[in-house]
């Protein structure tokens, strides 16, 4: 069996090396200093907001802007926030699971943190496997969850874990045969592989595994818009589009124009610029190879037929057109690739939704319009509508779980 | 009759007429590429002022999508490239095709093989073409090649290591005589450069012809001039071709000229180097994306290519033969998505 590498707490109550994958469960399981970890445990509140602060100094937030929301994500108040929204009361209380194993996601950096931070504040042990891939903003937390570690209670050390280990079957089976909740991200293919392992009949599964997103804009709301409004918008967008490389599971593929097709035109047209100014404002390039990824999957699309038009606004933005909603886009197709579609109604658009479809980010629609939109979905799909340029800011609730709610159980108390 | 004779503003005369018909065929012949060219922008009829205006395919369509301009029933021959991520080129030829890809190939390579068949060393195993199921894109590459030669001997044996007798025995009955040295780059400069100056062996009425690319030996330092002059010192080979070429565009390679340096187009073949941030042509001297052109392909849509090569045009009608001159600087690397769907690999093993 392979050995693992430690890569928080640095400082191990056990420095033994290399460390087997039986010494770390039975390490991990032991009964913290003062007594086991409850829900809402201030012990991990309070290493939690030792480390929001250290994700809020302007060194770091300015060299990895995600980390500054993740800092945000945990300041104290609204962790409390979080735990209140859980509504213990008496007669419904809530417990940790117990121990909770992560696989997050190779390529996006800092996904980890917040499934593993909620899960702490919720009382578990926890066990994250980080990539050893890991780069960039991955190095980066460690080395602040390490820092903050310290001045910690005890008891964080001792109940948390972050390891690598190499490709190694029967260290992943091991670890899985050992927790209470698994939470899988990823492919589907990796999602489904980590699922082959057998859990113990009490254990839950998590899974947060492919999905798609889309974009839209109500081309009434668009004409209502002010000027500055409008360039706000493609700001957003651009956000959406462009962090992670288009990438991530919440980037937007499709932007559907809802109104009248006229009107829809001349709107895209501003938008269009406005997107390029944005863009352009920014510096954003897009790579020759990036380039010709996306000659070649937009080129592919049009072979289809797919798509009935295909534009270059230089390397950074490719235009494409989609011949009708049987062609959504739901696969990755390159940095900066929007496949626009003009329809009538959000209400012609919800056939065309599966389940797979995440998030649908918006601009210039009303709430009765995005709740009848819901309603029109009849739960087809789609787990959460937001404003342009939020797409990819992680929230609590996501894909569809409230998470603090899955990394904890419900004692229900009759006197 | 050598196929290196037009000097370029004669060769794009030439060259346009016949690709702007092939891509009207291609148009009326399949539905993919006809689709592509209304979706940016290129209607029917459209007349083009030069070939740099025509409108290009990115080489690794072919890998996506089936791209041809014949009938299933017309079929005669299905080509296949491996890519290094696994996803393979199809390219269809109908009979004439197939002949057509072959005569021009010789009739390039005639130009410095001369007319007659001769003796060929093959720098590689007979394994490779034996075992048809791991029969591999260097097999493709090795019997595509060894019609051009005659009383062929493999250099390696069945175990890829270097057959000394059989070289020995190959130069002592054809080595005072015109031969035919092929093989891949990296197989050529690992095993027959070593063999040869560790054994004195003379090679100086080799021709070698020899391709592949030089990342392999990127690690042993040896670029193209260096395996030129170790050849040369050490064996007294001289007469030594790289060629360039895909299995999307058959029949053509771009073959390096006597003066050894440079590649050169075929009459029926262009390049363009273009600027991959403006996608503007670019003049002598700086690289760029290679495109590559030819009026060869009837059957499928590829006449017209982007490859994901860099290089750069060394000089035009100024070089050992007419047109541009260019060299290969690399390869484009792949792009990827870092997104959150992206396999975990390691966990899902």
């Amino acid at each position: 069996m392979t050995s693992l590498e430690v890569r928080f707490p640095l400082s191990s109550v056990s420095s033994a090396s290399p460390l087997s994958v039986d010494r770390l469960l039975a390490e991990v399981s032991e009964e913290p200093v003062d007594g086991r970890l409850v829900v809402g445990d201030e012990r991990v509140r309070d290493f939690l907001v030792a480390f929001s602060r250290r994700l809020l100094k302007p060194d770091l937030a300015r060299r990895h802007p995600e980390l500054g929301s993740l800092g945000f994500f945990l300041r104290k108040a609204e962790l409390a926030r979080a735990v209140e929204r859980l509504g213990d009361r008496p007669g419904s209380r809530r417990s940790p699971r117990g121990l909770v194993l992560h696989f997050p996601p190779a390529n996006v950096d800092t996904i980890f943190v917040y499934s593993w931070a909620l899960s702490a504040l919720a009382g578990n042990h926890n066990i994250v496997r980080v990539s050893a891939r890991s780069a960039g903003a991955a190095e980066t937390v460690l080395e602040a969850l390490n820092d903050v570690l310290a001045d910690a209670h005890p008891a964080i050390a001792q109940t948390q874990r972050m390891i690598t280990y190499d490709r190694d079957e029967a260290t992943t089976a091991a670890l899985i045969g050992a927790c209470d909740l698994r939470v899988l991200w990823g492919g589907d293919a990796s999602v489904n592989a980590l699922r082959q392992h057998p859990v113990r009949p009490l254990t839950r599964d998590l899974a947060f595994p492919d999905r798609s997103s889309f974009a839209t804009i109500s081309v009434p709301g668009w004409q209502a818009a002010t000027p500055a409004q409008r360039r706000a918008a493609a700001d957003g967008f651009a956000n959406d589009l462009y962090w992670f490389d288009q990438a991530a599971c919440s980037s937007p593929r499709d932007l559907f124009w809802v109104g009248d097709a006229a009107a829809a035109q001349v709107a895209r047209t501003e938008f269009a610029d406005l997107l390029a100014e944005v863009v352009a404002q920014r510096g954003w390039v897009v790579d020759p190879a990036m380039a010709v990824e996306k000659y070649v999957s937009t080129y592919g699309l049009a072979a289809t037929g797919a798509a009935t038009r295909v534009a270059f606004a230089g390397n950074a933005v490719a235009n494409v057109e989609l011949s009708g909603l049987d062609d959504l886009q739901r696969h990755w197709l390159g940095a900066g690739t929007i496949c626009h579609i003009t329809i009538g109604s959000l209400a012609e658009l919800a056939p065309a939704i599966q389940r797979k479809d995440q998030t649908l980010s918006q601009f210039g629609f009303t709430m009765p319009e995005l709740d009848d939109f819901v309603t029109t979905l009849a739960g087809r799909g789609i787990d959460r509508i937001v404003p342009f340029g939020q797409a990819l800011t992680f929230a609590g609730i996501w894909d569809g779980f409230d998470l603090l709610h899955e990394f904890t159980r419900i004692i229900t108390i009759q006197a | 009759m050598s196929v290196f004779t037009l000097a370029q503003p004669d060769r794009e005369a030439q060259l346009l007429p016949r690709l702007t018909e092939l891509t009207e065929r291609h148009r009326a012949r399949g539905a993919a590429y006809a689709n592509i060219l209304a979706a940016i922008g290129h209607g029917p009829g459209r007349t083009y002022a030069d070939t740099t205006e025509l409108p290009w395919l990115p080489v690794r369509l072919f890998k996506t999508h089936e791209l041809k301009s014949i009938p299933d029933d017309e079929v005669f021959k299905v080509l296949t490239s491996s890519g290094t991520t696994g996803d393979v080129s199809r390219i269809y030829l109908d009979k004439e095709a197939a002949a057509a890809q072959t005569r021009m190939l010789g009739q390039t390579l005639q130009a410095v093989l001369g007319p007659k068949r001769l003796p060929m060393l093959v720098i590689d195993t007979t394994a490779i073409i034996k075992n048809r199921r791991s029969f591999s894109a260097r097999g493709a590459g090795v019997l595509g090649m060894i019609t051009f030669g005659r009383d062929h001997v493999w250099a390696l044996d069945e175990d890829s290591k270097p057959d000394l007798e059989a070289v020995r025995g190959f130069l002592a009955k054809h080595g005072d005589k015109p031969f035919l040295i092929f093989g891949f780059t990296f197989m050529v400069w690992l095993y027959l450069y070593e063999l040869a100056r560790d054994h004195g062996l003379d090679l100086s009425n080799g021709v070698l012809v020899h391709s592949g690319g030089w990342k392999k030996l990127v690690d042993q330092q040896v670029d193209n001039a260096e395996f030129r002059r170790a050849f040369q010192a050490d064996t007294g080979l001289t007469r030594i071709h790289n060629f360039y070429g895909m299995v999307e565009q058959i029949g053509v390679v771009y073959l390096e000229g006597p003066d050894g340096n440079s590649l050169y187009c075929p009459d029926f073949a262009d390049i363009v180097i273009r600027d991959p941030e403006t996608w503007e042509p670019l003049p002598p001297g700086k690289p760029g994306l290679v495109e590559v052109i030819s009026t060869l392909p009837e059957s499928y849509p590829g006449h017209v290519l982007l490859t994901e090569d860099l290089g750069v045009i060394n000089g035009i009608d100024d070089g050992a033969w007419p047109g541009k001159h260019f060299s290969i600087l690399g390869r484009l690397p792949r792009a990827e998505a870092r997104g959150c769907s992206d396999t975990f690999v390691g966990a899902a093993a």
